[in-house]
């Protein structure tokens, strides 16, 4: 495993059609640190988590997730969409310190 | 002597009966003893939050009822490992332009952050079916709460056990 901070993916059904519900299944590397632990040295480890997570389909915002260092870590996500638009679905993680991390994968129907 | 024989038959039913009930009754006792001496237990209702849970409650919805219904939350009713829990929120309430579900709300009652997570929502996801992994810190309820574009607020509530402390 050679996955760094905001190594992220995106899976979507291989095949869509115009109006399907499809579900949208995503993965982030990150340690969501509650700042709440400390290393074996007794340094206090500071709080280091994503803050929210934003899902734009095209160009439009269709959902928008809050989290907090309640979330696990590495923390997965995944929710529907209704597939009605041929378009690139974006995600982008923010983090409490300023990271900003996005994938994004394409949306395209099968040809009947 | 017919007489005498069966009252003494009776006699002895009815001793036996209740020693069975004090004995059964003190072996039914003596867990919710231990229980109650290694943690406070939670109040038993979800629909009696603790303090903390209160006022977030207050914040995001003021007044209106919380209703039961609508929402179902899916958790294991045991989790080994407090550090992750999946958490399956789902609703069978319709995603249209006119009606929708616009916010979904995560509270974990003795969490450090009790509020855990707030999903805002537009009709374009279909339907509410999300799924994440989240930390607790010890067994408690989980509420997931959420408000419908027509100010509606419907909620489910899971009593999960949580045997590792995943908070720290």
């Amino acid at each position: 495993m050679t996955t760094s901070i905001g190594d992220a993916r995106i899976r979507v059904p291989d095949r869509i059609s115009r109006g399907d519900l499809i579900t949208v299944n995503s993965i982030i590397s990150h340690p969501m640190d509650t700042g709440f632990f400390r290393t074996a040295e007794g340094q206090p480890i500071p709080a280091f988590f994503i803050k929210d997570v934003v899902v734009t389909y095209g160009d439009q915002e269709v959902a928008r997730f809050e989290w907090t260092s309640g979330i696990s870590r590495d923390p997965v996500l995944s929710f529907t969409i209704k597939a009605d638009r041929e378009a690139p679905l974006t995600m982008v993680w923010s983090d409490n310190q300023g990271g900003v991390f996005q994938q994004s994968v394409n949306i395209a129907f099968i040809s009947a | 002597m017919t007489d005498n024989r069966f009252s003494r038959r009776s006699f002895l039913r009815t001793w036996g009966l209740a020693t069975a009930g004090i004995i059964g009754g003190g072996a039914l006792a003596a867990p919710g003893q231990l229980l109650a001496l290694s943690e406070p237990l939670d109040p038993g209702d979800p629909e009696v939050p603790n303090e903390e849970v209160a006022r977030i409650l207050k914040n995001l919805f003021g007044d209106r009822p919380i209703r039961k219904g609508h929402v179902s939350l899916d958790m294991p009713a045991v989790a080994e490992d407090g550090r992750v829990v999946p958490v399956i929120v789902e609703s069978d309430l319709p995603m249209t332009a006119k009606q929708y579900v616009k916010g979904v709300h995560l509270i974990v009652d003795f969490n450090p952050d009790a509020h855990l997570a707030a999903y805002h929502l537009t009709p374009t996801v279909g339907s509410v079916s999300i799924s994440t992994r989240i930390k607790m810190k010890r067994s408690t309820w989980v509420r997931a709460i959420l408000e419908t574009n027509t100010g509606e607020v419907w909620a489910d509530y899971a009593r999960v056990l949580v045997s590792l402390n995943g908070c720290g």
